[in-house]
């Protein structure tokens, strides 16, 4: 390239990098007048035009410089960014080797065409083009990612079982090759000791970390040590690992509970069976380090309580006071440290006498609460005693009781933070929480919502006192939820700043089963935004992870490549992030105007995600959990419709009921969507039970996903099916052949963005213009029962809901009468058209829709004067009244402001008030919105 | 007792728990990508045998020539786990992969000048100031903790490879630098 050219071209990369791609273009534009061949300034105008989102012109050009096979260095990076953005990793694996081919001895071209593999995950050509660089360059590391490329493709879900053993064997031939020993870089060493591990070559990975350098590596890496701890006990080698433990707690002063555990393997699950001396051995060495490390490390006293609970599980235990008295001990020592409960968990499994002792000394331990280290002790005591309780101890007096001594003892035991910064949180605030819990067990012993709202007020408190408390603030979002007031759950849940991959984890506390509380109909987007918002980390993940897949290849950090590809995964095919997307999509269809727009967009999507294996990373363990061993867990007890969370069987069956709906509604079938796709397909999934035809497997509603569905959820799926399959024959016999929705699709698209469809031949059509197909229409049928029916049912669900005291069935139900509307709205879009209807003689069918139409929109009309009347009677002064009542009656004497009960009171009522009020409203514009045929 | 184990990508999975107190902050996932994709092995866990995560620590390696060290860029412990030996525990795993697998001459970090309980426990841990760092946390104008809340401490402690201590010094507290001349 000229000098002047170059100068000309640096401030086009100038204006890409900042973002000016408008300004991009027009610079292309310029200098192509004066080089209109120049390969790079069209890949760079390429480039602006996608990230400008003119797709239809950028693959024009992208095409064009394909076909040219481009070996320039600038120019296939440009194109790399480009058909990335565009989502085609197969063009940039052929893009790059066919550059590769044409000059194999360039190593960077190489290394690209390996890293396009790499982002495909095309595992074996990668391991091709590994194979081929180390012939050509002689470099060792090439070796190791052929090896690794091997590994990987062995672990790749679509790799048959028998394969797995062939491609190990392979990775372990490559590295026996290598002329440099692995041990000179840990990650090599690690990816060796992997291989062997994987063929069970026990002996050889022994022999490795045997050496001294073995010995070096594995006592500075912990991948290396992790890995080497699991072939020596797949060796047998029980004894030894106990025996090493055992040195490094002596020597080294190591206190990684890793190396206790393995003498405590040793001593009770080695070749030798245990025996009195062996036990002695080991509590001879624990009781020595407890002695050493006095409050300032639990390893050893811990360690103690572990060999006696072993002890008794083998008979062996000879003192039936140890238990206790160790116990005892431990909470001497470690009581006034906050992790004592949890640490003592595992070991509280006792009955009888013992138990009533230990329960007894707990007691003394539990009232005083006078310093900060008591105050702890108080609370350790308190949730052993809760944790310990069996079901005839939980009844309401006795929570009430419970219940009214917590708050006591946490509002005494204010005081001692007061001085404490806002930024730390209270030293009392466990015993907010342990009221919390007990206030959640009272609401299910009783049902009576008096308990939530008290809750509510409670931790209220505790949070204005702490304010960082993200305990109270998570236990908060649950209660307010449901109490059916989301407009305060939202604004908790904001307060948590969830940020990152945190929304992944995090959002269902938010967004499970969140179109039962969204307002978008009546336009207000709280919810839907705060949809998109969680979903943002799932489009870095897809930009992101990638690139640091390949940097660790370029590091060569083995032992983090499969993970990294694991959490990729994970990500990209996590439960949390497709229920989003349904939910999003229940509250989209309700806010904007279905068109066959939306339908097409939304069905292409749902389609791709539908045969994803899922995983969930949903956090429910953040939740503290403070309720009884027997009981179930504050996360199952707070979850909305006492079902256990949405997961695989729910998100399959409300995917299912809306692909089904959205593909009878579109024109697009798969070959015109294969046309009109952009991107990569996802990958086939291996799964044989993900293999059958996409529209039978659409209709199979498998009972055990019903399961996990509420039963007016229920209700709503089965009415879907039953529409969905009445007026399947219809759609199909309407719907235009692909190569009329492909010429329209053309025109439209020329006439947006004045760029012809690529790769897109119309084959004459036969005659008439409008696609109507030789075949008789179907025969109409009648309207199926479930479809006639489910308005009425609904509304008399309606009629029973509605003056109980939960909202969230109020709520419920009128959502999903909403919804069901909506479903019909998409089914029968096709057939308003009376073009469409006249030429197939379909009038019989449209006017069976009129009644069915009627009566739902007479019922989304009943509905909404209910919420309505419902959200009045929230709002009076009667319904706070009680509200506070309920607080007085519970905890009357408690030293908690009236005033700030009052202000709870408001606020809850009021946002029950309003979310009431916002879906009668919503009701009552889709109402509107579709009200004519 | 805890178990300590090498930080893997998908423990941002499982580090609610200590991300979601204020003090710690989360970052996208690039950032602890960009860190395990170089120095995994000065990236750890400390987790509770009921695999509930305890605190965690990230470190890079990085200078050059007599500059060459080990560098703490995060280290947070969950609140409920504090004052239990877990930051020192994993400063002293930190410290000694920078020492015996990176032969660094010495280990720093970044602290706020006003986070007087993290300078103490640094100082306790063999750590002394080497230079102040003017607005480090970047410049949110004289308010309530004054210059000390937007500037740095760079402290550092000397490893095996530098017997002689040339790279710390006494009167680091003095010694002002801006936020440009560091990396
Ligand atoms: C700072 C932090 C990492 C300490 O973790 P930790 O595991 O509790 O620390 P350790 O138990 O190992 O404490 C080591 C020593 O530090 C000192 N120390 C720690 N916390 C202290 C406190 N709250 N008050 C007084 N001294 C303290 C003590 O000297 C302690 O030794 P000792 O317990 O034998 O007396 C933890 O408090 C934290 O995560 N804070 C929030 C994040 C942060 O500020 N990180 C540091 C920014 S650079």
């Amino acid at each position: 390239m000229s000098q002047a050219l170059e100068r000309q071209i640096k401030p086009i990369y100038d204006s890409l990098d900042t973002g000016s791609n408008k300004s991009a273009i027009v610079a292309c534009n310029k200098l192509l007048k004066k080089y209109p061949k120049n390969e790079l300034i069209k890949s760079l105008k390429a480039l602006a035009l996608v990230r400008s989102q003119k797709v239809e012109e950028a693959l024009v050009l992208c095409d064009e410089l394909l076909q040219a096979k481009p070996t320039d260095d600038p120019v296939l990076t440009a194109l790399m960014h480009c058909l990335r953005g565009l989502g085609r990793h197969k063009d940039m694996v052929t893009m790059f080797e066919d550059a590769y081919k044409q000059q194999p001895a360039n190593e960077e071209l190489g290394i690209q065409t390996f890293f396009a593999n790499v982002r495909a995950a095309n595992w074996k050509s990668a391991q091709l083009i590994a194979t081929k660089m180390h012939k050509q360059f002689q470099e060792d590391r090439y070796i190791f990612w052929n090896a690794i490329s091997a590994v990987l493709q062995a672990r790749d879900p679509a790799t048959p079982p028998g394969m797995q053993t062939i491609l190990f064997k392979l990775a372990h031939r490559l590295l026996e090759s290598c002329t440099s020993p692995t041990y000179l870089i840990a990650d090599r060493f690690y990816l060796h000791l992997f291989v062997l591990r994987e063929l069970q070559l026990y002996d050889d990975a022994h022999k490795l970390l045997d050496s001294e350098i073995g010995t070096v590596i594995c006592n500075t890496n912990l991948s290396c040590n992790e890995i080497r701890r699991d072939i020596w006990k797949r060796r047998g080698m029980v004894a030894e690992e106990g025996a090493r433990g055992e040195r490094r707690i002596i020597e080294q002063k190591d206190r990684n509970w890793l190396e206790f555990l393995a003498v405590l393997d040793a001593t009770f699950e080695g070749p030798e069976k245990p025996t009195a001396e062996s036990i002695e051995h080991a509590v001879h060495l624990f009781t020595s380090v407890a002695e050493i490390d006095g409050t300032k490390d639990r390893t050893g006293l811990l360690a103690l309580l572990e060999v006696e609970k072993r002890a008794r599980q083998s008979n062996l235990s000879t003192d039936p006071g140890r238990l206790p008295s160790l116990l005892r001990d431990y909470f001497g020592r470690i009581g006034g440290k906050a992790c004592c409960f949890e640490d003592l968990k595992p070991y509280l499994a006792f009955e009888g006498n013992e138990k009533s002792e230990w329960a007894s000394f707990l007691q003394g331990v539990a009232t005083t609460a006078d310093t900060i280290s008591n105050l702890q002790r108080s609370i350790n005591a308190h949730k052993i005693l809760r944790f310990m309780l069996d079901p005839s101890q939980v009844t309401v007096e006795s929570e009430s009781t419970l219940l009214s001594t917590y708050v006591d003892l946490y509002l005494s035991a204010l005081p001692l933070g007061a001085d404490l910064p806002s930024t730390e949180l209270q030293p009392a605030d466990d015993f907010a929480l342990l009221a919390g819990n007990t206030l959640v067990s009272l609401w299910k012993l009783t049902s009576d919502a008096k308990h939530l709202q008290n809750a509510a007020i409670l931790l209220e408190f505790a949070l204005g006192k702490s304010k960082h408390s993200f305990q109270s603030r998570l236990l908060l979002i649950r209660v307010y939820r449901l109490l059916g007031a989301p407009s305060l759950a939202v604004d908790y849940y904001r307060g948590l700043q969830v940020k990152q991959v945190q929304h992944d984890t995090l959002s269902h506390f938010l967004l499970s089963r969140a179109s039962n509380f969204s307002l978008a109909a009546s336009g207000d987007l709280t919810f839907s935004s705060e949809c998109l918002e969680s979903s943002q980390i799932y489009l870095s993940n897809t930009q992101e992870t990638g690139d640091f897949i390949v940097r660790a290849f370029t590091s060569e950090k083995y032992s983090q490549i499969p993970e990294f590809i694991e959490f990729e995964d994970r990500l990209e095919n996590s439960l949390q992030r497709d229920l989003v997307k349904i939910e999003h999509l229940r509250m989209r269809t309700t806010h904007e105007v279905i068109t066959s727009d939306l339908i097409d967009m939304e069905l292409i999507e749902l389609k791709f995600i539908f045969d994803r294996t899922h995983h969930d990373n949903r956090d429910f363990d953040i939740l503290a959990n403070y309720q009884p061993h027997f009981s179930k867990s504050l996360n199952e007890q707070t979850l909305l419709f006492n079902l256990p969370a949405e997961g695989h069987g729910w998100l399959h069956v409300f995917m299912q009921v809306y692909i089904r709906a959205l593909q009878q509604g579109s024109d697009l079938d798969d070959t015109v969507e294969e046309k009109l796709l952009i991107g990569d397909r996802p990958k086939q999934s291996p799964d044989p039970e993900k293999r059958g035809p996409l529209k039978e497997r659409l209709k199979q509603v498998k009972e055990e996903c019903l399961t996990e569905l509420t039963p007016d959820e229920v209700l709503l799926v089965t009415y879907a099916k039953a529409l969905a399959d009445w007026l399947e024959p219809y759609h199909d016999h309407v719907r235009p052949p692909p190569a009329v929705v492909l010429a329209e699709a053309a025109k439209q698209t020329e006439l947006k963005t004045g760029f012809a469809l690529r790769g897109i031949e119309i084959p004459p059509l036969n005659g008439n213009g409008n696609g109507k197909k030789d075949e008789e229409a179907p025969a109409i049928a009648d309207p199926p029962q479930e479809v006639v029916e489910f308005f009425a049912k609904i509304k008399a669900r309606f009629e029973v809901v509605v003056d109980q005291p939960s909202l969230n069935d109020i709520l419920q139900v009128a959502t999903l009468a909403q919804e069901a509307f909506m479903l019909f709205v998409i089914e029968t879009l096709r057939f308003k058209s009376p073009s469409v209807v006249k030429i197939h003689k379909l009038g019989a069918l449209t006017n069976s829709f009129k009644p069915i139409r009627a009566t739902a929109l007479e019922v989304l009309k009943f509905i909404s004067a209910g919420l309505t009347t419902r959200s009045e009677k929230e709002g009076s002064t009667e319904v706070r009244t009680a509200f506070i009542d309920g607080f007085s009656e519970s905890l009357s004497n408690k030293d908690i402001d009236q005033e700030f009960v009052q202000g709870i009171a408001k606020k809850t009522t009021e946002s029950r008030k309003k979310v009431l009020e916002g879906v009668g409203k919503g009701l009552l514009r889709v109402c509107s919105n579709y009200s004519t045929n | 007792m805890s178990v300590l184990r090498p930080f893997k990508a998908a423990d941002m999975f499982k580090f609610n728990n200590v991300n979601l107190d204020i003090w710690t902050e989360t970052y996208g996932i690039g950032f602890y990508l960009s860190y395990l994709a170089r120095w995994p092995d000065l990236c750890c866990v400390q987790e509770a045998p009921s695999g509930r995560m305890m605190g965690y620590v990230l470190g890079k390696a990085e200078g050059t020539s007599h500059e060459w060290h080990g560098h703490v860029t995060a280290l947070t412990v969950a609140p409920e786990y504090r004052r239990l030996g877990l930051a020192r525990k994993m400063m002293n795993l930190l410290e000694m992969v920078s020492d015996e697998s990176y032969k660094g001459f010495f280990v720093d970090l970044y602290v706020r000048c006003t986070n007087s309980l993290a300078i103490s426990m640094y100082e306790s841990f063999g750590y002394s100031v080497y230079r102040r760092v003017r607005e480090y946390y970047g410049s949110l104008g004289i308010g309530k903790g004054g210059r000390d809340e937007e500037d740095a401490f760079d402290m550092r402690k000397p490893l095996s490879r530098d017997p002689n201590r040339r790279s710390v010094r006494l009167n680091g507290r003095e010694m002002i630098v801006s936020a440009h001349d560091v990396p």
